[in-house]
């Protein structure tokens, strides 16, 4: 774990993210207004710029900003978490599947995912969501759709290789069935490439929710939604500078740190490789 | 720029570079013209302001539904009235005469109401060179009602009579004031026989930019969604010709663009600035920000299709959940007062005695409990263009959380959310706020009529209402207005009464129209009855 | 040959598969077209013959069939939102996003890959770990926020540049840009318009820095990470052990080893940037295809997002054939694969 403090950088993006954690989990308690950043409107407190009342300002329902962002923090951990897992474990069944069984359904399986992955990132997520209709649920199951063909794609290489590796007809001689050795033999192989894609896919899930809310296919107000505050603010950028410029910095300083991390362990897994 | 380059004038091992070993780097040298260049870009601004001193250029976010001028019925009124002309304008509150001849000079009705005759101008022709006679009126009107966008207004005509090129005859089956009627901002254009024939043959004809009108101006380009440019009809009747021959309009979405676009520069004149930029606007003296009085209000549609929706007392308890004072405050940002009904004050037949809601909690909660509600969750649509209704919704929801009521809110575009309430009733939203205005200067005809009013197929009835004492009041009123406008008063207050104690709907607030103009120009006053038109004919430079 | 046609051949199943893809969504999942086509104001039973009319109640496979062959012939169909027809609409946006792409790739390229050279050559020094956070920052970067930012700070507060369009209104009456090949920064040029050249260059500055930034960022840390890893080769040190000079081995040997995965970013970087433009051209106002498909998402206008999907999923091909086709200049295996 030391590898995660071994520079300024690495240890800015590592306390980053455990004041992210934090305030996912913390933070109604730790929030100065938590009945505002719930979504309590103070309408006579509308559009109070940022001092020492209320740290980074309040925005047009007179809630402050600070809360507001703050309140954010678990719906955007939540999604990353959310969307990230769901891919991964549906990719992973369905590599598991391809690799394991070949023949026509991974054919089927990789030409699918192939088909996903050739679709320019986000956009197949927006047409989903487009058609599934604006909401956070929706634009959950249209990230995942997005999100589920690389961890297909890496598992069911993974599982061809290993499914024709001679200790799997050993272990099989000896009796263990073999889905048992795939599974453990696939699963040591692919965790580190796993590990480091999982950490990056959490920057980008962050920054794909958010840019989705921003559009207003995400999720609705009144949620503390990182993007919908970035959206909600634009008509008042010129004069109510802090609503669009917190909310999106919190986006921001979120992916960044996800990203630094990512370096951080993919350094830390194979210094060699500087680059998947 | 020192900045910039001085990583690059260190060499390997740290030592300095002569000046002239740094510049032969190809790095540095890219490095210097790239910066000399973005310099060089930075300070060429401005183009010559002489010649386009003709050119008055507009932002706005009136999108363009059709251009279809029987067909329209939304926001690309903005253009149609400069290019289509009605019988007659109705004046801006205020002025006499009430009406202002456009293509008819003068005009009266028979004594019974039920006859009324026109007669047109000589010389007026549309925009082709072909004169305006009673044969495109005629064609006009009739193509109007059959399929047009608001058709409803001729509602009350029977026939069209042309018993000579120069004078239209209407009858009526009841009588009603055509004179009103044909000065709506919708539905009453005459058009270009030539191009109703064309749009007959070719639903979408006009769509591409062509028009069949006789205004002051016409479309001579049209980008989808981006711009519309007009130019000045010469051989329009009016005595004086517009100051400016070409109006350019960008259509911008969103307003805080289009204000930025007018304060940089960019354009002369920007219509739709957010409300929430009004304070700084009054501070910068180069603006004139001018508060009119609007037919503008906004309105919450129940959907008593739905349990326990169909329940009144259920609705009023709704009613009274809402902070009023808030929701008018942030939606309104200054420039509202809480509406009576869903008229809006001081169009007929608004009536100050209508009582309001106002916030009483404990009371709202108690009637849930008397109707059995729990677990309530009522899904909330708005239109995710109106920055308005995102400012405010949050509030609703709010309020209903209070009482113990959920509440999930979607923002979709306004035709999204329009086509959703219609296609299917019993399964829509169950509550459809929504920005709303007259057709023409009479409230109890449209909004009354048009909102709360039963039909087979929701019109704009979007609360799916049915209430046969309801609609008996109005229709009756609709048919006295013409005549005895005391007693249509009367049944309308009648009727507003019942939208008080049923609660079909939630009466929000009725929205000043505000408008920001620079004090360079001279702009005509906003007309109540085009709440969405600007007339660029008598745009011109202030004295 | 041969590889040209296999080339071919699985584009065109690309480009079904997106079609298909978008298609299903858009047939299958809850909304109604018909009633999206004309309109609100329309009855039932209208909308029941106009579902007859436009085919939908035709099984799905046999709607797709005959939307290809449409597409096929060029009849895209009509916008829904705009009344215009779509191949028109996007043939007409397209030259402004082309041209902004064009101005975002360039400036990633040139500056992502110098200065990741650079960081390369310094390594561990404080010059690398700058260029390093400026990387990073560049991919984290919200595309859309970082749009705001620019125009908040550049064209609100210091007035610098402007924050929306693609030209000065006033150009279209004072310098008009004769059309020859229908990109207007490009004819301005060729035609010798040099106002309008200088007003589209000021204009393109914020969106294209907003645009470049995740390839940038990208660009940079590929060049970086490639050439220490080329670097680190026996080669280099059996070069350096020659006598070769570091200018040299750095320039001549490691740059050309490290170039050619470059490419290949540039190329996925180009489908970043195909999402990317949505939100750029929509917060700067930019008229292309991007601001055309928010708004076409927006109005779940059905023929449109068909039509931009299409395009969006050519231009990403596209791409990839022509990052393919300088790659087997660079390293002739590539065309192996």
């Amino acid at each position: 774990m030391k590898f995660l403090f071994k520079d300024k950088l690495t240890s800015m993006a590592s306390t980053l993210l455990i004041l992210f954690i934090f305030l996912a989990i913390f933070g109604p308690l730790v929030a100065p207004y938590p009945k505002e950043g719930r979504g309590k409107a103070n309408v006579d407190n509308s559009f109070i710029g940022p001092g020492w009342k209320h740290l980074l300002g309040t925005d047009e329902l007179g809630r402050d900003l600070l809360s507001r962002i703050i309140f954010g923090a678990r719906p955007a951990l939540l999604i990353a978490l959310a969307v990230v897992g769901f891919a991964a474990v549906i990719g992973t069944l369905l590599g598991l599947i391809a690799g394991y069984r070949g023949g026509w359904i991974d054919s089927l399986i990789m030409r699918v995912s192939e088909l996903f992955l050739s679709f320019p990132p986000l956009l197949l997520s927006l047409v989903a969501v487009t058609f599934l209709g604006p909401g956070l649920v929706n634009a959950l199951i249209a990230l995942i759709i997005s999100w589920w063909p690389w961890y297909a794609r890496l598992i069911r290489v993974e599982a061809s290789i290993v499914k024709s590796k001679p200790y799997v007809e050993i272990s099989a001689a000896m009796g263990v069935p073999d889905r048992v050795i795939i599974l453990r033999h696939i699963l040591r192989n692919v965790t580190t490439p796993l590990i480091v894609q999982i950490a990056a896919d959490l920057g980008t899930v962050i920054l794909a929710a958010g840019s989705l809310a921003f559009i207003g296919l995400g999720a609705q107000p009144p949620a503390a939604d990182w993007g919908l505050m970035v959206a909600q603010g634009r008509n008042l950028i010129f004069d109510q500078w802090w609503i669009s410029t917190f909310s999106g910095m919190a986006i921001f300083l979120a992916v960044l740190a996800f990203n630094i991390l990512g370096d951080a362990l993919r350094d830390h897994f194979d210094p060699r490789i500087s680059r998947q | 720029m020192k900045t910039l380059v001085r990583p690059f004038i260190c060499s390997e091992g740290g030592k300095p570079m002569s000046l002239k070993s740094r510049f032969s780097s190809p790095k540095i040298r890219l490095i210097a013209i790239t910066t000399s260049a973005l310099l060089a870009i930075a300070g060429f601004t401005v183009p010559n302001a002489a010649q386009a001193a003709s050119v008055f250029k507009v932002a706005t976010s009136a999108a363009v539904t059709t251009w279809d001028p029987i067909q329209s019925f939304s926001t690309e009124a903005f253009y149609m009235t400069n290019i289509y002309e009605p019988l007659l304008w109705k004046n801006p509150d205020g002025v006499s005469p009430e009406y202002a001849p456009a293509l008819a000079t003068s005009w009266s009705a028979s004594k019974d109401g039920k006859t009324w005759t026109f007669k047109l101008r000589a010389g007026a022709t549309f925009h082709d060179g072909s004169p305006v006679t009673s044969a495109a009126v005629k064609a006009s009107f009739e193509s109007s009602k059959k399929v047009g966008g608001a058709g409803f207004i001729w509602d009350a005509l029977k026939t069209v009579d042309t018993p000579s090129d120069d004078t239209v005859v209407l009858n009526l089956s009841y009588a009603a004031p055509m004179d009103l009627i044909a000065s709506s901002t919708y539905g009453a254009y005459i058009v270009n026989p030539k191009a109703l024939d064309a749009v007959a043959k070719d639903a979408k004809y006009f769509e591409s930019g062509k028009d069949g009108g006789s205004g002051p101006y016409t479309i001579s380009s049209y980008k989808a969604g981006s711009s519309v440019v007009l130019t000045a009809y010469s051989k329009h009747w009016a005595a004086s010709k517009p100051a400016y021959s070409t109006i350019d309009i960008s259509i911008v979405s969103d307003g805080i663009t289009a204000q930025q676009m007018m304060t940089s520069g960019q354009v002369d004149w920007a219509t739709n600035i957010p409300l929430t930029s009004m304070t700084s606007f009054k501070r910068n003296n180069k603006y004139s920000v001018i508060k009119y009085k609007s037919p503008f209000n906004y309105v919450g549609y129940f959907n008593t299709l739905r349990a326990p929706l169909n329940n009144p007392k259920v609705r009023q308890a709704l009613s009274m959940a809402l902070n009023y004072r808030e929701i008018t405050a942030v939606g309104g940002q200054g420039y509202a007062t809480q509406s009576r009904g869903p008229v809006p004050a001081g169009i007929y037949p608004y009536d100050a005695a209508i009582p309001q809601y106002q916030m009483a909690r404990t009371k709202a909660k108690a009637l849930l409990a008397s109707a059995g509600v729990k677990d309530l969750t009522i899904k909330i649509t708005y239109a995710s263009e109106n920055s308005a209704e995102a400012r405010f919704v949050p509030l609703i929801k709010d309020a209903f959380e209070a009482i113990g009521v959920k509440a999930e809110v979607q923002g979709i575009l306004f035709n999204q959310q329009w086509a959703a309430a219609k296609k299917d009733p019993a399964n829509a939203q169950d509550l459809f706020i929504v920005k709303y205005w007259p057709t023409y200067s009479d409230a109890g005809v449209d909004n009354l009529w048009s909102l709360f009013h039963s039909s087979a197929k929701p019109f704009f009835n979007l609360s799916y209402w049915k209430n046969t004492t309801y609609d008996k009041l109005v229709d009756d009123a609709i048919e006295l207005s013409g005549s005895d406008k005391a007693a249509a008063q009367k049944l309308y207050s009648q009727a507003m009464m019942i939208l008080y104690n049923e609660a079909p709907g939630l009466y929000l607030y009725d929205e000043a129209q505000v408008s920001v103009v620079p004090k360079k120009f001279d702009i005509p006053k906003y007309n109540i009855n085009y709440p969405f038109s600007a007339f660029f004919a008598g745009v011109k430079l202030s004295s | 040959m041969k590889i040209l046609r296999n080339r071919l051949s699985s584009a065109l199943l690309v480009l079904l598969g997106a079609s298909f893809i978008t298609f299903t969504l858009a047939r299958v999942i809850p909304s109604d077209p018909a009633l999206a086509y004309i309109g609100p104001k329309a009855t039932a039973a209208e909308a029941a013959k106009l579902r007859i009319t436009l085919g939908l109640d035709q099984p799905i496979p046999v709607q797709y069939f005959k939307y290809l062959i449409e597409t096929f012939q060029g009849n895209w169909g009509y916008s829904l939102s705009t009344k215009q027809p779509i191949l028109q609409e996007i043939a007409d946006r397209l030259p402004a996003t082309l041209e902004l792409i064009f101005f975002a790739i360039s400036f990633a390229v040139i500056f992502g890959v110098a200065l990741g050279v650079y960081a390369a050559k310094y390594r561990g020094k404080f010059q690398d770990s700058l260029i390093r956070i400026f990387a990073i920052i560049g991919v984290s970067m919200p595309a859309f926020w970082l749009g705001l930012l620019l125009q908040m700070l550049f064209a609100g507060r210091l007035t610098w540049f402007p924050a929306t369009g693609q030209f000065d209104i006033e150009l279209k009456y004072d310098h008009p840009i004769t059309r020859v090949t229908g990109f207007p920064l490009f004819d301005s040029i060729i035609t010798g318009n040099y106002h309008a050249t200088f007003n589209g260059l000021h204009h393109m500055i914020l969106p294209a820095l907003t645009l470049s930034a995740y390839s940038f960022g990208l660009l940079s840390r590929m060049a970086r990470a490639n050439l220490l890893e080329v670097l680190s080769q026996d080669y280099v040190k059996v070069a350096r052990a020659y006598g070769l000079s570091e200018r040299l081995i750095f320039f001549k040997l490691a740059l050309r080893n490290a170039l050619p995965p470059i490419v290949t970013v540039t190329g996925l970087s180009a489908a970043y940037l195909i999402t990317g433009t949505f939100f750029v051209e929509q917060v700067y106002n930019w008229p292309g295809i991007g601001s055309f498909a928010v708004n076409s998402l927006l109005s779940i206008d059905y023929p449109a997002i068909m039509g931009i999907t299409l395009v969006a999923a050519i231009g990403y091909l596209v791409t990839n054939f022509i990052v393919d086709l300088i790659q087997s200049k660079l390293d002739p295996r590539v065309w192996m694969k």
